[in-house]
């Protein structure tokens, strides 16, 4: 150990040394993934594992033909469809439900057991109800996504704090004011994790329905990858999907993190 | 400025509360009963009970968030009653404020915006209502603290701010619960000091509860004692001290151990 | 009498919803819409035929196999990372990556590598699950009371001990929201997998009644799948009653939040 080395390790501290070795850490693991992926490519053959560079040429070449766009575009026209139908009835339901107690416990276990339905299994009935065009999937994304805002929104008009309520009618508030400035205000934690769970569930959604019928979108990309054993394709479907998801959470998560700055921990975290 | 044969400003008539029942069970006790007492325009009253007693319950139905299960209020020459839980209107049309004993401060709101907010559903925000608001939230200290969220401050400015959230829309009558028990004692007395500043402004009503001996004697005009349940007036003094009062000496003023003990004495 | 209230509100709203069902049968006609009755006597036909029992007991065995392979490393890792909070933030991004993306998308790699049969289902299972129970889990193990953990040490408890008697038991409520929303997401997930591509299951029942413009049985397989999800949601709600008896009765509405 020279006095150099040292002068030059000391301002660092601990602490930055720690965040540096987890960083280090992460891109090991990273490169220890794509790897991996090599290694099954090389060891299983082209047809079940694509390789890292050829999938990343033929998402190059969808991204310059404009084919990428096209597809995304298909893909979240549908999820953006369904998923504000689905928020404005599973946010307006449970404002309503709040005016009467009684509708609310007489309809409830259904609501309860209805979430039991698995929503895709709808999808058959409705492409032979609908057709094979738009309808069929927006109507599985709705229902996807309207059981997570309902939810989760009536959860957090229940967990609103009585005290504050009371405080904001002798302030002199109006029922208007409290469901707008207390209500609405205080579920927003609520509101945000419904929707980091419905956004994603949105698209995901979306590629499945495009996965049983469809002429386009990132999810009719992939079966039909498959079903020409085009493995790159599929490799290639998939990653995109998985970018497009993880964006878009991205995004929530940014939009929570400004929305809920009044929030001990995620200033914290933003700090 | 009131004069002596003028009806009091506020008055409790008869007031009593006991909880539900639940199905089956005996009957709850009696958490007030026979509860009657008055307070006139611009007076301090204190009132002080053992804990337990139902001190919280009493300005709940005073500020008509509970309902009472008889009784009544008067209040501007009107009466008012309380024990029909349809009819209650909280605060009485913006009249009697109330400050809890949790500062109840909307997390979501930053200090200055938390002081607004009554302003503001009440439609009265101007720049004169806002000018208002600066100079109160400049008079108890939180200047340069306006655009803090509540969980950023302290428990003596979240006090701060919830008492002149109260002050800045003017009711004639203000309740306060206990409103300085969760505060350390330093910050305590500078918060009553900071409270009995603002009162010399204004010269509001308050009725104000706690379970501190001093504190009500440092502050009130007039002092109720309260019995345990199920609650009464005990006794009822009337505090000789000048003012503007000074709550660090209040201890070494002539007459103040008298006081405190007689009314030590009462609180069983 | 107040119980009764509701009860009878609750045969009121299921009577609405059942004849609101009956008159879009009549509506549309049976070819699109089948009425309840038809349904619900297929279903009873089919189960006691032992057809439904077979499809579904395929979908179940998908289900529950996929589960144990996805949950058990998911519950073990956060305990094994416990002493290492540096791991945990060196996985972190590709756990948050993996449990963010669309697993059901994986659907189609999965028929590619393991085939039509119950391999893929099991492998698109096993990962829907696996993120899911990670997370909780590990929110289990980091919510751990640190008062409580010392105070163990200060008896003497080793470090195993504490695992045993402390970290775990904390982190079971947690480990049992998770699975309350892994699993039934979990059959969801074999159902579709089976649209997909598959010769047996509840989902291929639906397909094939599909096919075949049979609508009576893609509703009856529809509600047996149902009725699988909330026999599942049922077995795991008791198991946890039974397993949490410590814990003071809290609200349930939370927890089915993310389901």
């Amino acid at each position: 150990m020279t006095a150099i080395q040292e002068v030059v390790v000391a301002p660092a501290g601990p602490f930055l040394s720690k965040r540096m070795l987890i960083i280090l850490g992460r891109c090991f693991f990273a490169v220890l993934l794509l790897w991996a992926w090599q290694w099954s490519a090389d060891e299983f053959g082209m047809i079940f594992f694509a390789p890292p560079l050829a999938v990343l040429q033929r998402l190059y070449e969808m991204a310059i033909s404009g084919e990428m766009l096209q597809h995304v575009w298909a893909t979240l026209r549908v999820s953006a469809i369904g998923f504000v139908i689905a928020l404005v009835a599973g946010l307006a339901l449970p404002f309503a439900l709040r005016l009467s107690h009684r509708l609310t416990e007489a309809v409830e276990p259904y609501v309860l057991w209805s979430q039991g339905i698995p929503k895709y299994a709808l999808a058959p009935w409705l492409i032979l109800w609908f057709g094979i065009g738009d309808t069929p999937k927006i109507v599985i994304v709705v229902l996807m996504v309207f059981y997570v805002i309902f939810i989760t929104t009536f959860a957090g008009i229940r967990a609103v704090d009585r005290r504050l309520i009371n405080m904001a009618r002798i302030l002199g508030a109006n029922e208007t004011v409290i469901s707008r400035e207390v209500i609405w205000k205080s579920m927003q934690p609520f509101f945000y994790s419904g929707l980091k769970v419905a956004l994603p569930r949105a698209v995901g959604a979306t590629i499945v329905g495009e996965f049983l019928v469809s002429t386009q979108g990132v999810g009719y990309y992939i079966e039909h990858a498959r079903e020409l054993s085009d493995t790159v394709g599929v490799f290639a479907g998939i990653v995109l999907a998985t970018g497009l998801v993880l964006v878009i959470n991205g995004i929530v998560e940014k939009m929570e993190r400004i929305a809920l700055a009044w929030r001990p921990q995620d200033r914290e975290m933003s700090h | 400025m009131t004069e002596q044969t003028t009806p009091p400003f506020l008055e409790v008539r008869n007031l009593a509360k006991r909880f539900a029942t639940r199905q089956g069970r005996e009957p709850s006790p009696w958490v007030i009963r026979d509860l009657s007492f008055t307070v006139n325009e611009g007076e301090f009253l204190t009132l002080i009970g053992p804990s337990g007693s139902g001190k919280s319950t009493l300005l709940n139905m005073i500020a008509q968030v509970d309902v009472a299960n008889s009784g009544e209020i008067v209040f501007g020459g009107d009466v008012i009653g309380v024990s029909d839980s349809k009819s209650l209107r909280p605060g009485l049309d913006r009249r009697i404020g109330y400050v809890t004993q949790d500062d109840n401060l909307l997390p979501w709101r930053t200090t200055l915006d938390n002081v607004l907010f009554p302003l503001e559903v009440q439609g009265r925000l101007d720049e004169k209502s806002r000018a208002h608001a600066e100079t109160l939230i400049k008079a108890v200290g939180l200047s340069g603290y306006e655009k803090y969220y509540p969980h950023e401050l302290s428990g003596g400015m979240r006090k701060r701010t919830s008492l002149i959230r109260t002050l800045v829309y003017d009711p004639p009558v203000i309740l306060m619960d206990e409103p300085f028990a969760a505060v350390d004692a330093q910050t305590r007395i500078q918060l009553q000091e900071d409270l009995l500043r603002l009162w010399e402004m204004g010269r509001k009503t308050i009725i104000f509860v706690t379970h501190d001996i001093a504190e009500a004697i440092a502050l009130g005009d007039r002092t109720l004692v309260l019995t345990k349940q199920p609650t009464r007036i005990a006794s009822d003094h009337k505090i000789p001290f000048k003012r503007p009062r000074n709550v660090k000496d209040i201890f070494a003023l002539e007459g103040f151990a008298t006081v405190y003990e007689t009314i030590r004495k009462e609180i069983q | 009498m107040k119980r009764y209230r509701v009860l009878a509100d609750r045969i009121v709203v299921l009577i609405v919803l059942i004849g609101l069902w009956q008159l879009a049968s009549l509506y549309f006609g049976t070819y699109w819409v089948s009425t309840p009755w038809l349904t619900i006597s297929r279903f009873f036909v089919s189960t006691f035929s032992g057809e439904m029992l077979r499809h579904a007991g395929y979908t179940v065995e998908e289900a529950l196999v996929g589960a144990v392979i996805g949950a058990v490393p998911a519950i073990i890792l956060p305990f094994l990372l416990r002493r290492m909070p540096a791991w945990v933030s060196v996985l972190d991004p590709f756990m948050v990556g993996g449990y963010g993306a669309p697993k059901l998308a994986l659907a189609p790699l999965f028929i590619l590598w393991f085939g039509i049969g119950i391999e893929s289902k099991i492998a698109l299972v096993a990962s829907v699950v696996f993120f899911i129970e990670y997370f909780s889990t590990l929110s289990g193990v980091r919510s751990l009371d640190a008062k409580l953990v010392q105070m163990a040490q200060l008896v003497g408890a080793s470090e195993s001990q504490v695992a045993r008697h402390i970290v775990f038991p904390g982190a079971v409520p947690h480990i049992f929201s998770g699975l309350r929303i892994a699993l039934p997401y979990g059959i969801g997930a074999a159902v579709i997998a089976e649209l997909i591509s598959s010769n047996r299951g509840l989902g291929y029942l639906v397909q094939i009644g599909a096919m075949n413009f049979d609508i009576t049985q893609v509703f009856a397989a529809i509600l047996g799948a149902t009725v699988v999800v909330l026999a599942v949601g049922w077995v795991v709600d008791e198991t946890e009653k039974l397993l949490l008896r410590w814990r003071p009765p809290a609200d349930n509405a939370l927890q089915q939040v993310n389901a």
